[in-house]
């Protein structure tokens, strides 16, 4: 038998503690939750029978579990133990402490003490709240701003000063970090590389892109006019604007006349907008009154403000340019050839039935029609040249000669060559050298080696007749002189009639050529089929009419920024290819090249 | 009222009416036909207006806009400074606080019309998107002030949030003793319900008022074909007790965090929106066009 003295502490709510001591002399001291336990610990934590202890060898204790669930040795979890009480021991069970001791005489002392629940909320009313179990709104509200104007802000800051300054790269990508969410919208098609490049147009900070910048890559891009007429022509800002200016170039604009004054970016990957018709009204409307000197009408809106068409043409014989000349005046053409159109076009007449009879295998139909001379440029916007040789020569056959089964043909633009061949035309009848003999055998005419050696004197008479009209030549060419010598006057077909505006004829290829060009009416080459304004306004009228087909800008048919010589691109006209004067020589005149031929 | 001095009627019934008077209706409504009529003219004005090339951000009237626009929300913003001191007359806090609602659905027009609708993945559409989601979680806001505070009111019962508290720690300390002879696992499962702090319940637990882990809960479905002494029965009753209770709590936890989930969007979503458009800003005039 061992005898325990127990201690009990208790705490009283204040925090007082009262202590109680019973003394128990058992074998075996029992821990449980069951009241029956020597040692009854009122915690659930506890089993009903958890441990008992017992005397060990050598004045040990031996405390072993008697269910599943182990105990605390001196804060070790464990299913049995042995230790001296003399030496002290903590046992936990649950939430209690036994705490061993012994005493001089051999009394072994087990002080038994819970320990005071964790604290918990439920005292109070704020659990309720939902406070309780968020951040704080100042903590949530602090962490937000630091996230956004660290990210959205200070770091594409700081890398966009911190970068090295480099020759803006199409191809390359930008150094600034994260400046892809300053982006307004996507970069046009056209400047899709530079989607994540900001800094090549946005160079500097609080600075507007400036032309300079947009010039590094457009170098060919040149100035509209003067900017001195420019400005004449535009004439005083509206107050309203000029407010806005004001502000503008505080930010660094460069003013009215700048390239992002019309050229909007970040407006979505399409084709970069034409810029408003307003623009171009700025100055066009009424431009006369302030820029006295013009030689262009005034004009603000296709539809109700808008010259006669002027043609690029000439007009006399002998004369050296062209010039341009007001469709309202009703011009007549000289172009140097005899082209009446309403013969060719007649459905019943000589010309059809000569297509219908060459037929599919020359590439003609049932009657002559357009295409057959007149074939869109791979553009789709123009024509090409036409060319003697492709449209005419299928019908105005220049063969003069035939050898066994080979034709002789003159050469078509060359008329020295022509008189040279037709002189030479060694089987022309000419008057015999001897007459009254015929010579021998294979030498007698007709035979293998025959040959006259009297004066061409028929072949001149053909010359004549080649260049009088209804000859070879004259049937189409007019007949001159030059130096002394019989020529053609130079041929001046007009690859292009408008100086300033583009027509793209691949747009209206839903429409017959006849809507616009009264060529099966043309009796006289004469005749200038190119369509005044009245025509177009059919379909097309300013940008904001409602009743057009085809509301129409400014810049569907002009462009702004003329065009550097020997540089005709698809989407611009081909104004200087009209100014240059055309004799047909197709060897030698190819689009493209700005060479007179 | 009758020995009130007819002087003091006048005074006493204009505060009368004052006191009992929404901010909502304030003044007649003054707020609301100031902003309404404000959105209405800026909402013709852009569709009288025709810039080109098309209405953005980045026109005259599109400035104009913004400019409106950036100066209320920082004077919206400033209803957190402003309602701190309390006045009186025409600018009193329900005054501020009723121009402060209607002005405030009247930015979702001025903000709008700033965007001229191009939106997209960058920190200005991220400026609307918090504007937005302030003013969504402001309207939140007054309608559950409207509707659930009588809801919050029954589910007290006559009780104070403390007595509902003081309730279930009654019940627990009964439980607790009422356990003691149970089995090991048994009393286990008790401890676990006792061991639940209902006030631990995370926020979604509290919006949602789901609770599937709850110990007390299912305890009371494991004891309920298990022992059919005495002591089981006390505890399978004390632990319906607890369920009641806890339920009760709950639902006013429930209550309290719907009426209170606003203001953990509406503050934090001002103060980032007042980052995202001072970035806003500031990065449109870095990288001007």
């Amino acid at each position: 038998m061992t005898a325990y003295l127990i201690r009990t502490i208790d705490l009283t709510a204040t925090g007082r503690e009262i202590v109680r001591e019973r003394s128990i002399e058992t074998d075996a001291l029992t821990i449980g939750r069951a009241a029956e336990n020597d040692l009854h610990l009122a915690d659930l934590a506890v089993e009903q029978h958890h441990a008992v202890i017992e005397p060990a060898q050598g004045g040990h204790l031996r405390a072993h579990a008697l269910g599943t669930l182990g105990f605390a040795h001196d804060g070790r979890v464990v299913g049995e133990a042995s230790f001296n009480s003399q030496e002290g021991a903590e046992l936990g069970f649950g939430s209690y402490r036994l705490t061993f001791s012994q005493d001089s005489d051999g009394l072994v002392t087990i002080t038994q003490r819970q320990e005071a629940a964790a604290e918990d909320t439920t005292g109070s009313g704020e659990g309720f709240a939902l406070a309780h179990a968020l951040p704080s709104k100042r903590a949530m509200s602090w962490a937000l701003l630091s996230a956004i104007l660290l990210a959205f802000l200070a770091v594409p800051i700081f890398s966009h000063l911190t970068r090295e300054r480099v020759e803006p790269d199409y191809k390359a990508d930008g150094q600034v970090t994260m400046d892809a969410a300053w982006s307004t919208g996507k970069l046009s098609l056209a400047h899709h590389g530079l989607e994540d490049n900001c800094e090549a147009c946005h160079v500097d900070a609080f600075v507007a892109v400036r032309d300079e910048t947009c010039l590094a890559c457009h170098k060919e891009v040149q100035d509209h006019a003067l900017v001195s007429r420019q400005n004449t022509g535009r004439g005083p800002l509206p107050i309203g604007e000029q407010m806005q200016w004001a502000v503008a170039t505080t930010f660094g604009k460069e003013g009215p006349g700048a390239c992002t004054t019309c050229h909007s970016e970040h407006e979505g990957a399409t084709r970069m907008p034409p810029p408003a018709q307003a623009f171009c009204a700025e100055c066009h409307s009424g431009m006369d009154a302030r820029l006295t000197d013009t030689k262009l009408g005034n004009a603000s809106d296709f539809g109700d403000d808008h010259p006669e068409f002027q043609a690029m043409i000439w007009t006399e014989r002998g004369q050296r340019e062209p010039h341009r000349v007001s469709l309202s005046k009703k011009p007549r053409e000289f172009h140097g050839l005899a082209f009446p159109h309403d013969t060719h076009l007649d459905p019943m007449g000589g010309v059809a039935r000569m297509a219908a009879s060459l037929g599919p295998r020359w590439g003609y139909g049932e009657e002559l029609v357009c295409k057959d001379c007149h074939v869109l440029e791979r553009d789709g916007a123009s024509f090409k040249p036409v060319e003697m040789e492709q449209a005419c020569e299928g019908c105005h056959s220049l063969v003069y000669d035939k050898v066994g089964p080979t034709f002789r043909t003159l050469r078509h633009g060359d008329v020295a060559q022509m008189l040279a061949d037709l002189r030479a035309m060694d089987r022309a009848p000419r008057a015999p050298v001897v007459s009254g003999r015929a010579r021998p055998g294979q030498f007698a005419k007709g035979r293998l080696y025959f040959s006259d050696f009297g004066r061409p004197g028929g072949s001149l008479v053909a010359i004549n007749r080649a260049m009088a009209k209804g000859g070879v030549c004259g049937d189409c060419h007019t007949p001159t002189t030059r130096d002394g010598k019989p020529d053609v006057v130079p041929v001046n077909l007009p690859q292009q009639f408008f100086v300033h505006a583009n027509f793209d004829h691949e747009a209206h290829e839903e429409e017959k050529c006849s809507t616009c060009h009264a060529a099966d009416k043309s009796k006289s080459s004469s005749d200038l089929l190119i369509p005044g304004i009245a025509i177009c306004r059919d379909c097309h009228l300013g940008e904001d009419a409602k009743k057009a087909e085809v509301p129409s800008p400014c810049a569907m048919c002009h462009t702004y920024h003329p065009i550097p010589p020997g540089k005709p691109r698809k989407d611009h006209p081909k104004v200087h290819d009209a100014t240059l004067p055309v004799r047909f020589a197709p060897e030698k005149c190819r689009m493209g090249d700005p060479t007179p031929c | 009222m009758a020995l009130r001095p007819k002087r003091d009627f006048e005074f006493h019934d204009t505060r009368r009416d004052t006191d009992h008077e929404s901010f909502l209706t304030h003044d007649g409504y003054r707020w609301l036909k100031i902003a309404g009529i404000a959105s209405f003219a800026l909402a013709l004005a852009y569709v009288l207006i025709d810039p080109q090339p098309r209405h953005n951000g980045g026109t005259w009237y599109g400035y104009t806009l913004g400019t409106i626009g950036a100066g209320l929300i920082v004077w919206l913003s400033l209803l957190g400074v402003r309602k701190r001191y309390m006045t009186a007359a025409r600018w009193s806090l329900k005054a501020w606080t009723s121009a402060h609602v209607y002005l405030g659905l009247a930015l979702v027009v001025i903000g709008t019309l700033h965007t001229g609708f191009q939106l997209g993945w960058n920190v200005h559409t991220l400026a609307w998107a918090l504007m937005l989601l302030v003013i969504a979680s402001g309207i939140y806001g007054i309608s559950v002030y409207a509707t659930l505070p009588s809801a919050l009111s029954n589910n007290r019962r006559e009780m104070t949030r403390a007595q509902m508290v003081e309730a279930l720690q009654a019940i627990d300390r009964q439980l607790e003793a009422a356990a003691q002879p149970l089995r090991q696992a048994d009393s286990d499962m008790v401890l676990s319900a006792l061991g639940q702090d209902v006030f631990a319940a995370n926020a979604w637990q509290r919006l949602a008022g789901k609770y599937p882990r709850c110990a007390t809960r299912r305890a009371i479905h494991s004891f309920a074909h298990v022992g059919d002494d005495d002591a089981y029965e006390r505890v399978r009753a004390l632990l319906g007790r607890r369920l009641a209770q806890l339920d009760q709590i709950r639902r006013q936890m429930r209550l309290k965090a719907l009426l209170e989930v606003w203001l953990f969007i509406h503050i934090p979503a001002t103060i980032a929106l007042i980052a995202a458009l001072t970035a806003h800003i500031v990065s449109v005039f870095y990288y001007w066009g």
